[in-house]
Order: C-alpha cells, then structure tokens, then sequence
C-alpha cells in the first residue's frame, strides 16, 4: 500500500476493484465506514456481490479478467471528459515525454515482437532524449509523440460501449463508477483504489495494476492523503516476507537478484544500478551499490572485503525463472531431491495442485515445517493413493505459531510492528527462527567436516545471534538496520557526525559503498537504532490529525506514512488539499512539516536543488508509460486463457507475453462456464489453520459451489444438492449454494453462467472437502507468473460422485 | 415372594382386564419416565428451544388442572351455596381432583430440567412469576385435596380422632380450596399473557386468566357428570343421574357467561389480525361451537337435561371443548407461521397416557378399596370410640354425638 | 427479580449498527472463546447466504444472521448479529418462579444456574426467544448470553464487542442512544428512522440500526410496552381475589347455612325436639 488502512478515513470515494475486503482484510471496513460516515462514497467492482459490495454505494459486475477494459475505459472517461489533474499529470507523470519514433501499436500489438522467442524488444519503446541524455519532454502535451497524447490515443478505443460489452457491465452502472471516481481529479477531492488478487492472479496482472496506477496519477489520487495504490497484502506477514526477499528475481529491500552474467560486483552494480542524467532527479536506486554492499557485509561480515567483492561470488547467480509453476514442473520430472516447505502448503494452495500432489511423490524427501499437519505432508496417504506407492521420506517439524514467538511483522500499510511472545510454543514445536538456526548450524557442521564442491557460501556466513537456546531476534532485527563496520565521521549538510564501530545506522542515508556499513535490508534502515527498537514504539499521537500516527512502531521507508507524498503538494511546496496536507514547504524555517517527505529536499520548483517526486524512478516521474513492462507499456486488453469471449479489441485474444499450457481448454461445448476461486472470512487460504478449528469449520463447513438462480433453474439444482465441476485439469466434488449474488453474464448477447468456489478445502483437518485448486490452469501473468486463479472454464452436473 | 406380596398379585390377578390393560399402560409410562431421566429431555422429547414446552405442558399441567376441577367446584356449589343433595359427589369430585393434581405434579417433575430442585419455588420467592404462584397454588391445593382426601381413608381404617378433626376442617378447606383454585386456574391463563407476541390473538387478551377460570367450573362440572355417568355405568355405583340434572342447569349460565365475555374480550380486546390463520381460526370455532355453544343449547333443554345420555354427550363436549382450548393457547396458537409443526414423541405420548391410565387405574382401585360412592355423610359415624373420650375430652368442647342425624 | 433499582440510562448497552457489519462473525466465535461453548456439528449451510448454525443454542449464545435476497432487481445481502436484548424490563426474570434471572444495575440480565429448576418459563417468555435449553442433558439447564457480566465487572469490555471491526458500539444507554440518533440525523438515506431496542419490549440494553426494513430483515415486531406488566396487571390481583373469593365464599356459606339452621330450627321447634349445638355452628365460627 502507499498509504494505510487508517487513511482509508481520509478519501472521498474508495474504488475497491479485485479485492473483497469485508470478507478478506475486514478491519479495513472500520476505516472505510469512517470515510463514509464523513460522506465518502464506495464503489465496488467484481464478478460477483460480496459482501464488501452489500456496504458499497455503488456496485458494478465485471467478468473476470476484463478489467485492464473497465479501467481503460476510465482512463478515457477521464481523459475525453478532461477530469484529469492537469498540474499533477504535467507535472510529476511522464505524460510530458516524448516516446521514440519506432514505437508503435497495431491490432492488439506493440512492435518487435519476436514471434520466435515470444518476447517484446523492449529497447523500442524508450523516450526519445536529447544530446543531454535526458528525455525530451513537451509541457503543452500536444506533441503527438508525447505520452499524453499516445495514451488518449490508446485509449480512445476503450469507449463506454465497448468497454460494457467485454466487461458485460450494465451500462448504467459502469457509468455511475465512472462518473464517481473521476470526480476526484479535483485537486480538493481524494480517491483510492483498493485491489488485490482479483486485480493481480491474472495472465495480465501487472498490466490491470498499471491500470490501477495510471488512473490514480491522471487523478493525481498518488501521495495524497484519501488516496494511493493500495494493494491489500494478504498473508499476515507477506509484506514483510516481500521486503526481505520472498520472490526468486529479488535480495532483501527490493534489491534484484544477480543474473547468471552479473560476474562480478562491478556488472551486477553496473547492471542494477539505474542512471540518470537530470539533475532534478533524485535517482535513489542510484544508491544501489550502497545497499548491495552493506547486505553483503551483513551476509559475510569480516570475510566480506573490498578485496575478495564482498563475496559477491558466493550468491547465486540465477538463469530464467524459478518461479512455482517451473519449481512444480521440475518437480514433477523428478529433476528435484528434495523440498522445504515452510509455512506452505502447494498440495492445496498451487494452481492444478493435482498435478503439483504427483509431484511431491517424485522428491526422495519433503520437509514441512508447519502448525498442523496438511494436506501437503499428508501427501503420500491422500485419497486414491496407495502409500506403498510413494517412496518420499517425510519430515514433519512442527513451528510454534505467530503468538509464541517475539519479532516483527510487517503489515499492508508498511508498518513493523514488534510483537511478544503471549505463551509457550505448544508440545515440541519450536519456532521458525530456531529451526531455521538450527538447520543452518548442522548444514554448516556438515561443510565442515565433509567439505564438499563449494562450501565458502555457507562456512563464511556470519552468523552471530547470540548463545542463547534461541536465536536472539533483537540482534536480527539489528543486523537487518545495519550498523558501522568501523568508526567513521560523517559530514551531513551543516552537521558532522561522529559514529563508533558497531553503532547502529540512523537509516539508509548513511549506508556505504565501500564496507564501512552493513545493513541486513536497506529499507528497514532505521528501525532499530540507538534510541532503540522503533517498531515497538506504542505513542498514540497524531499531530497531523490524519491517522499518520508516526511515533507507532515503524514505517519503511524511513517512518514516511504516505509514499510519494511530495506529489501531494504543487511544485512549489504547496498542499494540493491545505484541508488535508500530508506535507506543506515551510518557506521560513526551511523545512517540510507533516509527514517524512520522499527526500529532504525542497520543493520541485527549487531549480538548485528541488527535485521530482517519484524519486525511486530514474526519470522522477511517474510512468502512464512504462518502460519495463514485458507485455507492452500501456495496459491492453487480452482475454483470460480460458475464455468463453473472443478479444473485442484486437485480434490478439490472449497477452503474448504468456506461455500458454498443453492442459487448458477454451472449448465451450465442453466447458461453458466461467469459474474463479475466491477466499472468504471463515477461512484461511489453504484451510490448514481454520480447518483445524472446530469454531472455524462449524462456521463453514463444507466445500461449496456457488451458482446463480438461472442455472440452478436450469440444471435443476436446490441449495445444498451436490454437484460435480469439472475443468481440462480435474473435477471436483461440492455442495450448490444457489444465489442471486452470482449472475450470468452477458458476453457477445449470449448468457454466459459464473461458478464461484472458495479455495479453502482440503483432505486433511477437521473439515474436508475437494479443492478447487485441482480446477485451476497452471499459467501466470507475464510479468510476475502470478496464476490466473480467476478466470478459467468448467462445466458443472448436477449430483456427486456419480456425475 | 412374601406373603403379601403374594397376595397382592393375586388380588391384581383376580381384576378386570380394563385395570390389567391400565397398569400395563402405567408401567408404560413408568419406563418412559425413566427413559426421560436417563436419556434427556432432548432425546426423548420433540421438545426443543422453538418449543420448550410440548404435550407435558399443555396436557399434563394445563389442561389437567382445569380437569380436575371438579372438586372445588363441588365443594363450593354443596358447602357454600349449601345444595347439600349433591353432597355424594363431592367425595368422588374430591378423589379426582387430588389423583388429578398429584398428576400435575408427576408431570411438572418429569417436565423440570432439575426436578430435585423443586422446592426452590418455596424458597427463592418472585412474587411477579405466575409460575410461582401456580406452584404455590398447587402444593397448597394438593396438600387440602390430600386433607379432603383423608376422610374416606380415615373411615376406612376407622381413625376417628382425624376423621373428626377433618370433618370440623371441612368448611375451612372448601373454602380455601375455591380460593385457591381460583386463583391457579386464572394464574394458568396468566400464564400466556406475558406471551404477547407469541400467542394468536384469537386467544391472547387481557381476560384470559377470567376464562380460564370460567372455563375451569364449567369442566369441573361437566367432569362430575362424565365420572359419575361412567362409574355408575361400569362400576356399578348408584345412578346419580337426578343429581346430576341439577349441575347441568348450572351449566347453560356458566357456558353462556363464558361466551359472552371471551367473545367481548376477543372482539374488543385483542391486539392482533383474528383471520390471518385459517387454520387458527378453524381450531378457534371448533373449540367454541363443540365446547361451548352446542352442550349450552343442549343443557338449555329440560329433556336432554333429564336424560342421562344427553347429560354425558353435553359434559363430553364441554370437557372436549376446553381440551381443545387449552391445547389450543399453550400449544397450537403459540406456533408461529414460519415454524415447523410440533408434535409429541412416543416417549412424551407414552408418559402422557400412562399418567391418564394411572388415574383412571388409581380411582378405580380407591373406589373399590374405599368409601368414596357410598359416602352419605348422614350415615357415617362421627362419635369417638369410647377410649377416645378421655384423651380428647380436654379440647373438645362441642358435644361429640350422632346428633347430626336429622333424618 | 432484582429489588434494587436499576438506571437505566446508564446500564451498559451495544449499539449494533447493521448497515456496518460485514457479516464477519469475529462476534461469534469471540463469544464461543469466551464462554467456552462447544462448536456445533452441522453441515453446509443452514439459514440463507452463509449463515450457520442454524439457529442459536445451548452451544450458541450470539449468531449473525443473513438475509440474502433481491428487491427490485437488487441484490440485498444484509448481516446481523443476534443476541440477548438485555431488556430493562425482562420478560425472563418476571417469569421465572425462582427468580433465577436478574437485571443488573450495570446491565447485563444475568442468570444464576444455581437456582434454576429447569421449566422453560423464561423460555416461552422471552419475546425475543433468547434462552436456550441444554436439550443433550438429563438435567438440563438454561443458557443465554450473559452480556459478559464476568467481564464487564472488571472493566473490560464484552468479548464479541472487542472482536467486531466496525458495527458494535458499547457505552451507556444514553450515549449510545444519543449516538444511535446522530447517525440517523447524519446519514438519513442511509437509515431507517428506527432504532430497534429503544422501545420494543420496554426498551432493551441492545439497539440496532438498519437500512432495510426490519421485517424483511426478519426482527420480531415486539410489543413496546415492558412484557413483566402484561402478567402484572393479572398477579396484582392475586391477594384481592384470594380474600374476596375466600371472604365471599365464607360469608355466602354463613348465609346459607344460617338460612338452613333456622329452617332445621323451626323444623326442630315444630317437633319440639331440643337441638344441640350442630356441627355447623362450629363451622360458621370460622371466618
Ligand atoms: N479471511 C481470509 N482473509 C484473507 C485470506 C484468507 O484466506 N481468508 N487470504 C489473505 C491473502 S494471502 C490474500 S492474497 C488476500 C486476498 O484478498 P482478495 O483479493 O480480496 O481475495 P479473493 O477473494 O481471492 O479475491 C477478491 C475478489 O476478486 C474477485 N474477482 C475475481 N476475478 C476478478 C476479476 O477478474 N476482476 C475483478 N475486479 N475482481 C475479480 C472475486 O470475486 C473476489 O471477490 O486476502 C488475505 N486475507
Ligand atoms: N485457487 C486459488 N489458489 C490460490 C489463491 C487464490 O486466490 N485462488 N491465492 C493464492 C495466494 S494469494 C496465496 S498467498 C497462496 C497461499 O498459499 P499457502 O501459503 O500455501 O497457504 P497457507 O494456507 O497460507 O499456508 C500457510 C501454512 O503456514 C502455516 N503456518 C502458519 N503460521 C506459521 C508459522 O508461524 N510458521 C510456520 N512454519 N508455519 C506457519 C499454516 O498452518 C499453513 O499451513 O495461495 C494461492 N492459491
Ligand atoms: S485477521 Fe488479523 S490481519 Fe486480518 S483483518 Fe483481522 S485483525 Fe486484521
Ligand atoms: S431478551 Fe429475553 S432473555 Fe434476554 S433479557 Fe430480554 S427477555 Fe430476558
Ligand atoms: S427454566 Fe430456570 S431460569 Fe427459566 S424460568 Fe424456569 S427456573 Fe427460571
Ligand atoms: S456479550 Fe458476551 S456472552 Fe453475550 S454475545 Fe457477546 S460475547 Fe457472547
Ligand atoms: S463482529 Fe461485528 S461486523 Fe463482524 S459479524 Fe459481528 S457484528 Fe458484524
Ligand atoms: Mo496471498
């Protein structure tokens, strides 16, 4: 989130689009219904009426996966009715540039494809620069070439009658959105827009979040209180796990992973660390060699010298993707010995987790390490196996839960929070961070003694926290904020400052490139410094009266509440809304009040030292264009891979950046409805923790379907008869929870039907039944690999085991 | 086997097929009164938290107390409105009434959660509860019905001294006995007040308590004719049936008075829809035109009064009819529209009729064992045994004769 | 029944505001943990939309309920959590004959099991259909929502309040009134003008505000006069009724018995045989 779930009270209009936050995220409503007891309104858009949209103001279907069209389409709403933020968009997005004369886009496509390796050449999309290197820009925005006007062009295609028959709207509706949201492009008004995996688990993912973003910045919706890009993180601790690290392509703080041809540091920081010749950007990944530097140090510590790079050489260096469907297909070719899974659980949770089951037989061992027994360590005896059959070596480690362990989780809006341990660890379990220790000492133990092809990686860690039983999180959390490898005077503006070797690192700022500081993760920098540990800070205050609350726990970065909140204030340092100012230039003291600004310096307008607002961005803007993007730099319309409607938009029916699988199916004939999966309140994800519960499972206790009334009618189906779904991949079992929320949908004039299933059910626990993941394509968005969970084909009969 | 017991069972062995029938139906209901405490209320029951109270409730408590009427009444219309020829039936009356109420209490016991707790209703007092006060009620009622009820034992076994002292309790007793009945068989229609938005209200108005207890003299009447009728037809006791002419004149006004103010109180002082219910309504008329409005023209004729046929049909009516209501306020007008139907489980059936035969069973047996038919208190013997004399001469002052022979 | 007076303005009361309840059940399971009560074994669901169990119990002391249906072609998809109404004046503890249930100064309508004989009076009596019987035992009791008494005594505040993300309110009786009434002033579109609690049954400790119409959101339409008053108005008479009926029976008997006397007596005289003193003359000595 650039923003936090308080400041959900600050808004006018919530737009929650691909999330269902009253079920999935439901203290989020105690600040909506704030915003709306002050006169906000909410609009909610998805595939069916949840229970978030019994609360909205306004409620408009979508079929899944058309949503790059729905937003596009107010894109162009906005744009063609000029409802956009005009300062904002001149000003701090790259509406201004000038892009290249050999981009182009051509019926569904945007040029050098190559056909052959199913890859864009990205290079073809750059702004066209000047001799300076800097991009050329036109601030009348009437250049043809200019980003602003390539957008209106592209989206001049995306108008209310087109957008409603891919998206199967209600006109009405879709205009009631329309008109409400873009209402607040008004600098004096603030929209936000709520998504999560309704928006991301699509094979266009990260294209429907640049709609989402793109929408904000016309709006000028980013860095104001009331607004942002807010992604609901999900996993209680998945924000966290993101920032140190999670993903294969990333190192902690967001840091990317070397490549295979990243040799040595010099081309990995050569290769990583992005350039800027404008003076007024700020560039902060510039530092980017800080940053890999100090977490080297903190990896390797003394065995990390300018010397030996560091021990860059001990990282692995990674070629292609490791992503989970290509880790699951390895797998299932027996190319892989063994597998940890902790706090996981693919024979439930993974798209065609059928498959993902046969794989885990082809491992010589699996580990869990889980609260519970699952259905993924219970592989080996679920339903129509034979045990003797599978020759996998189990291990179950069983982990203490969140409650019986102290350390910090990060939530959605970026806070640190430090937590307590409240009770003894049940039985024999042992928390994460000591199993973890442990198994790192007896791998290490193991290098030692038997050496082996190339043990320095793991016999040269550093690895000091403390002698204790457990491992010490408080000197974690301190290797994560860094500290000084020796003693140093740094000369800060007008201040020298005098730090001894060891002292913690006041934050990011004073990392170095040159192993005088570690730091475990550069964005948690300042988090547990000299005046202790921040994220247990408790203070209630609010000085700015709207729910910043900067002295509880911490907020990476640096304790800012709202990212890019300098774009919530004119060039000249001025709040766009004085009535509800994140920030505000103190012309006379020289300072920004409020919130911590997106850098120390002064307002934009500045032309010494000013800079732009979107400092993590080489060009300090923020990108309508995007210039990264694997599947085009403006967000297009394709159909999901299964889809029962032909691309209205281009001839291109599916996004070309994705591989698409042997096993899916778009055959109506056989499978005419549309299926998606979707969480609920009474359940978490897999279930392993809520179907363990009898509080929980009594709440809901069986797995079930939900379908409409007319196909109920149709198929002869009562609530609670059982009923058969069934995909190219697999078929599952469930009961019919028949409804007037989930309706038809209307695709080129026909009716096409919505079968709606929780993904929650399993084989093991107290509460079983069929999961919905055995339905899902493995296939994912081609960007992130994120699978497409929402949108695929079933058919569904009437009756259970015998249909 | 000893010897009594031995003569016991060939006592039984020696009884009428009906009394065998009947004690098998008793032991009957003893095994499914068993079957409640071992089991639970909910497994044995249909009961459940939309009907906590079912066929226990409303037949064994409410409708039986009405039933046994019979005794205060009497009581009342020989000693107090002194019409002394109906004094034989007041003993019989009485017999009922106290095997009726010990039923009642049988009942509620079974019918209790917590049954051993019983006498907390003496100890923790809440005076706004009609609960409490029916319970009160009933232990007092009881225990004067017990003290009625002593007469023909005392005769039997010939104890003169509490004989006497009962004979001089007499008038008291009666007394307390209409008062107090009057006040539980109202408090049993209090009952249902406090069921406000739950009773229809074909039934539910402020008077209920006033019909209850109207309805309650014109069943104890109605249930002395039927009795008298039956026992005299199959247990060869005397034929009342001139006696009962005289009850049944009572009975027109008292049906007549009923109507008027339960059709008054339904028409000007209910508070709900009367014809939203079919079926309600259909049960509303069914119980007015049988039990009220066909035995009252029927009473109203001199020639059905005097035939002993038309008196059981008329009294049958009127006990139907006020079955019918009685089932109809604490049962079938409390359903609401959108529930499900209630209906008694064999345990509850079982319980319920194995009480109904252990009183048919017990009044038989006391009347073939006792004085209770031939009672003409003229010819009983009140004067005490001459060894009596000495011990009791110290407090009784009256004189201790068969004066009262006036014949 | 409680013989302190109780303010009632200041007992504590929930303002349930259903147009902010997600239908979470954070409630639900909050009151199972606190009140440790058994988990219910049910299949799929049994009330509309997702609601279960079916219907509250000796195991359930609060349920939201659902109501899942369309009005003009709307989807309405409306939660509520339902519950002991804490009435000021409760039905339950009127009808109880041991007096096993009482209206605290602070509140709660609490019941105390040590009393209670087990007849399911305040079953029949409860307007609301609170109190809940334990049907598996032998023995059974009754069990309702306690209002958290155990809690709220040591300044916490009740379990299923602390769980609820957004539609509980807890506080006085006035204030939550007085907060109840500002949102209906602040948001009228949004609200029916009702609040539901404030008058039904003689007021009660709970309040909800809806934007459906309460019958199609399925609340009992209750009387709004206290429900101990309908009986009152009948037991009030009790003691009169004893003595005019035991005194009228007592003075009719007199008469009609002196009546007799002087009948047997000129009877008597007419055969001129002396009487004794009857039988009866002892009789009419009494009152
Ligand atoms: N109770 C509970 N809370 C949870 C979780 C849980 O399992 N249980 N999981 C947590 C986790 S890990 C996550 S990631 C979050 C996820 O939180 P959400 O994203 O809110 O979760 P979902 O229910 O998967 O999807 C949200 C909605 O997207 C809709 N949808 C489906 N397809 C489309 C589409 O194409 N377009 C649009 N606009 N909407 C679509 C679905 O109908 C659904 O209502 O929740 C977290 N919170
Ligand atoms: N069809 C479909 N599939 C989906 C999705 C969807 O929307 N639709 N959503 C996807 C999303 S967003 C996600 S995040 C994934 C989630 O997929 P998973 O992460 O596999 O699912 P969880 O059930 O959250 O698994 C977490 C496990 O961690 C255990 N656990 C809890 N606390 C601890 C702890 O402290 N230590 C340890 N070691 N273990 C612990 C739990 O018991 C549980 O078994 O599923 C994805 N799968
Ligand atoms: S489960 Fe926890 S993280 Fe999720 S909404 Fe509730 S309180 Fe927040
Ligand atoms: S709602 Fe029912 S149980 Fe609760 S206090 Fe009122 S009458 Fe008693
Ligand atoms: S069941 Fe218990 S609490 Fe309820 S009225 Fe009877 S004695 Fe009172
Ligand atoms: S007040 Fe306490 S007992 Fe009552 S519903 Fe809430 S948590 Fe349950
Ligand atoms: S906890 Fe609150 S929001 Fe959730 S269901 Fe209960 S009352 Fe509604
Ligand atoms: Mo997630």
């Amino acid at each position: 989130m650039t923003n936090h779930w308080i400041d959900l009270k600050n808004s006018d209009s919530i737009f929650i689009i691909g999330c269902n936050p009253a079920e999935n995220h439901p203290i989020s409503f105690k600040w909506i219904e704030e915003a709306m007891d002050r006169g906000g309104k909410l609009i909610v858009v998805d595939p069916r009426y949840t229970r978030s949209a019994s609360k909205a103001d306004i409620y408009a279907q979508v079929r899944p996966g058309t949503d790059i069209a729905f937003l596009g389409g107010m894109i162009n709403y906005a744009l063609q009715h000029d409802l956009i933020h005009k300062e904002y968009v001149r000003e701090y997005t790259n509406a201004t540039f000038i892009v290249g004369e050999k981009y182009d886009f051509k019926d569904g496509m945007f040029c050098s494809f190559d056909d052959q390796e199913k890859v864009y050449d990205l290079k073809t999309w750059a702004y066209e620069t000047g001799p300076d290197g800097k991009p050329l820009r036109d601030l009348t925005m009437q250049n043809p070439r200019c980003v602003y006007q390539q957008l209106k062009n592209h989206y001049k295609r995306y108008d209310i009658e087109m957008v409603c028959s891919i998206t199967g709207t209600k006109m009405e509706d879709y205009l009631k959105v329309v008109k409400n949201f873009c209402a607040t492009g008004r600098p004096d008004k603030a929209g936000t827009i709520l998504y999560a995996m309704g928006i991301t688990q699509s094979t266009h993912g990260t294209q429907n979040v640049r709609a989402v973003a793109m929408l904000q910045m016309l709006l000028g919706n980013i860095g104001i209180a009331g607004g942002g890009v807010n992604a609901l993180r999900g996993e209680s601790n998945v924000q966290g796990s993101s920032d140190y690290g999670l993903l294969f392509h990333l190192l902690p703080g967001y840091l990317k992973s070397p490549e295979f041809d990243n040799a040595d540091l010099k081309a990995y920081v050569e290769k990583w660390t992005p350039k800027s010749s404008d003076s007024k950007s700020a560039n902060w990944l510039g530092n980017t060699p800080k940053y890999i530097t100090s977490m080297l140090k903190a990896w390797y510590g003394d065995n990390a010298t300018a010397a030996n790079d560091f021990c860059y050489d001990y990282l692995p260096k990674r070629m292609g993707s490791y992503a989970y469907d290509k880790i699951m297909t390895k797998m299932g070719k027996g190319e892989l010995e063994g597998l940890v899974c902790m706090g996981m659980n693919p024979a439930v949770g993974g798209p065609d987790s059928g498959s993902a089951r046969t794989a885990l037989g082809k491992l010589k061992w699996l580990v869990t390490v889980d609260l519970w027994e699952t259905e993924t360590s219970i592989f080996w005896k679920r339903p129509g196996v034979n045990p003797k059959d599978i020759q996998t070596e189990v291990f179950m480690l069983p982990a203490a839960s969140s409650v019986e362990k102290e350390g910090s989780i990060s939530n959605s809006g970026r806070w640190a929070q430090w937590r307590y341990k409240a009770v003894e660890p049940v039985g024999q379990s042992m928390s994460d961070l000591w199993i973890i220790d442990q198994f790192f000492k007896r791998v290490r133990n193991l290098y030692t003694k038997e050496k082996g092809a190339f043990p320095d990686p793991i016999t040269k860690l550093s690895w000091n926290y403390g002698n204790g039983h457990e491992p010490d999180v408080h000197l974690v959390a301190k290797e994560i904020n860094g500290s000084f490898t020796k003693d140093m005077t740094i000369v800060d503006k007008d201040k020298t400052l005098e730090f001894k070797a060891g002292d913690p690192v006041p934050m990011f700022k004073y990392l170095q490139a040159d192993g005088s500081t570690s730091c475990g993760c550069w964005i948690y920098s300042g988090s547990y410094t000299k005046d202790g540990n921040q994220m247990a800070r408790r203070d209630e205050s609010d000085p700015t009266g709207l729910g910043l609350f900067p002295k509880w726990s911490w907020c990476w970065p640096v304790n800012r509440r709202i990212i890019y909140n300098r774009a919530s204030v004119n060039p000249a340092g001025e709040p766009f809304n004085p009535k509800r100012a994140v920030i505000a230039w103190d012309g006379l003291e020289k300072k920004w009040k409020g919130d911590i600004p997106d850098g120390p310096w002064p307002p934009m307008k500045d032309d010494k030292e000013g800079k732009y607002p979107f400092i993590m961005l080489p060009e300090g803007h923020a990108r309508l264009y995007a210039l990264d993007m694997k599947d085009g730099p403006f967000p297009e319309h394709y159909e999901p891979v299964e889809s029962p409607a032909r691309n209205l938009m281009s001839g291109v029916q599916n996004s070309p950046g994705v591989k698409i699988p042997k096993n899916v199916s778009s055959d109506l004939a056989k499978f005419p409805f549309i299926g998606t999966t979707y969480r609920m309140t009474e359940h978490w994800q897999t279930g392993g923790m809520t179907r363990s519960l009898p509080w929980l499972t009594e709440l809901v206790p069986d797995m079930f379907v939900e379908i409409s009334e007319s196909l109920a009618k149709k198929k002869g189906i009562k609530k609670g008869d059982k009923v058969r779904v069934t995909t190219e991949r697999g078929s599952i079992e469930a009961m019919a929870l028949v409804t007037s929320r989930l309706r038809p949908f209307n695709v080129e004039g026909k009716q096409i039907e919505q079968i709606g299933m929780p993904w929650h059910f399993g084989y093991a626990g107290l509460a079983t039944g069929d999961s919905a993941n055995l339905l899902t394509p493995s296939v994912g968005c081609a960007n992130t690999s994120i699978p497409e969970f929402k949108a695929f084909l079933c058919n569904l009969e009437k009756g259970g085991n015998k249909a | 086997m000893t010897a009594a017991a031995r003569i016991i069972i060939n006592e039984i062995k020696g009884y009428h097929n009906f009394l065998k029938f009947m004690i098998g139906l008793v032991v009957m209901g003893a095994l499914a009164t068993m079957a409640r405490f071992i089991f639970g209320l909910g497994v044995t029951t249909n009961l459940n938290d939309v009907y906590p109270w079912g066929l226990w409730i409303s037949f064994d408590v409410v409708t039986a107390v009405p039933l046994a009427a019979g005794a205060f009444t009497l009581g009342a219309i020989v000693h107090c409105f002194h019409i002394k020829k109906l004094e034989p039936l007041v003993r019989p009356a009485i017999v009922t009434g106290f095997l009726g109420y010990s039923l009642v209490c049988v009942g509620l016991l079974l019918d209790l959660g917590q049954p051993q707790r019983a006498w907390h209703t003496m100890v923790y007092w809440n005076i706004h509860s009609p609960m409490f006060e029916v319970s009160m009620c009933i232990m007092a009622y009881t225990t004067v019905l017990f003290l009625e009820f002593l007469s023909p034992v005392c005769e039997k076994f010939g104890y003169h001294v509490p004989l006497r002292v009962l004979r001089w309790l007499e008038m008291p007793l009666v007394i307390g006995a209409a008062a107090i009945s009057t006040l539980h068989q109202s408090s049993l229609g209090t009952f249902f007040l406090i069921a406000v938005d739950k009773l229809h209200a074909l039934w539910y108005n402020p008077l209920l308590p006033l019909l209850f207890w109207m309805s309650a003299i014109f069943t104890g009447i109605s249930i002395i004719i039927l009795e008298a009728t039956m026992v005299h037809r199959y247990l060869g006791q005397p034929d009342e049936s001139e006696l009962l002419e005289v009850l049944t004149k009572i009975l027109p006004w008292t049906l007549g008075a009923y109507l008027i103010v339960k059709l008054a109180a339904t028409a000007l002082l209910s508070h709900g829809p009367l014809y939203d219910r079919p079926s309600l309504l259909t049960l509303f008329l069914a119980e007015l035109i049988i039990g009220i409005i066909i035995p009252m023209f029927m009473f109203m004729k001199k020639a059905y009064r005097e035939d002993d046929r038309m008196q059981l049909r008329g009294a049958s009516l009127v006990i139907a009819g006020v079955v019918l209501n009685r089932f109809n306020v604490s049962m079938f007008g409390m359903e609401q529209a959108d529930q499900a139907i209630y209906y008694p489980s064999i345990i509850e059936s079982l319980v319920t009729i194995g009480i109904i035969a252990a009183h048919v069973l017990f009044f038989v047996l006391l009347a073939k064992y006792f004085p209770i038919f031939e009672h003409h208190p003229e010819t009983v013997d009140y004067s005490l045994p001459d060894h009596a004399h000495s011990m009791t001469a110290a407090h009784e002052h009256s004189h201790a004769s068969g004066s009262e022979s006036v014949h | 029944m409680s013989s302190t007076p109780v303010n009632y303005d200041k007992t504590k009361s929930f303002l349930i505001d259903t147009t902010k309840c997600t239908g979470c059940r954070g409630c639900q399971v909050a009151c199972k943990q606190w009140n440790q009560l058994k988990a219910e074994n049910t299949t799929f669901f049994s009330g509309e939309g997702y609601q279960n169990p079916p219907l509250m119990s000796e195991y359930t002391f609060t349920r939201v309920k659902f109501k899942d249906y369309q009005k003009d072609g709307q989807n309405e998809f409306a939660f509520y959590k339902e519950m002991c109404m804490h009435c000021n004046e409760p039905a339950c503890a009127s009808v109880c004959p041991v007096g096993a249930f009482v209206k605290t100064p602070e509140g709660p309508v609490v019941y105390d099991a040590g009393r209670c004989i087990g007849c399911r009076f305040c079953m029949i009596a409860c307007p609301f259909g609170i109190p809940k019987y334990e049907w598996s035992k032998a023995f059974p009791l009754v069990r309702k929502c306690t209002g958290c008494f155990s809690r709220i005594k040591e300044g916490m505040q009740p379990a299923c309040v602390t769980a609820c993300p957004t539609a509980i309110s807890y506080g006085s009786r006035a204030d939550m009134i007085k907060e109840a009434e500002k949102r209906l002033k602040n948001r009228p579109d949004r609200y029916q003008q009702t609040i539901y609690g404030k008058d039904e049954a003689g007021g009660t400790s709970i309040f909800y505000l809806t934007e459906q119409p309460l019958d199609e959101l399925g609340f009992k339409p209750v009387t709004q006069r206290s429900l101990p008053s309908y009986t009152w108005q009948a037991l009030r008479l009790v003691p009169g009724i004893f003595l005019t009926v035991g005194g009228g029976l007592s003075l009719l008997s007199w008469f009609t018995h002196r009546k007799e006397r002087i009948r047997q007596e000129e009877a008597f005289k007419n055969s001129k045989v002396q009487p004794e003193t009857t039988v009866e003359e002892t009789r009419e000595d009494q009152p």
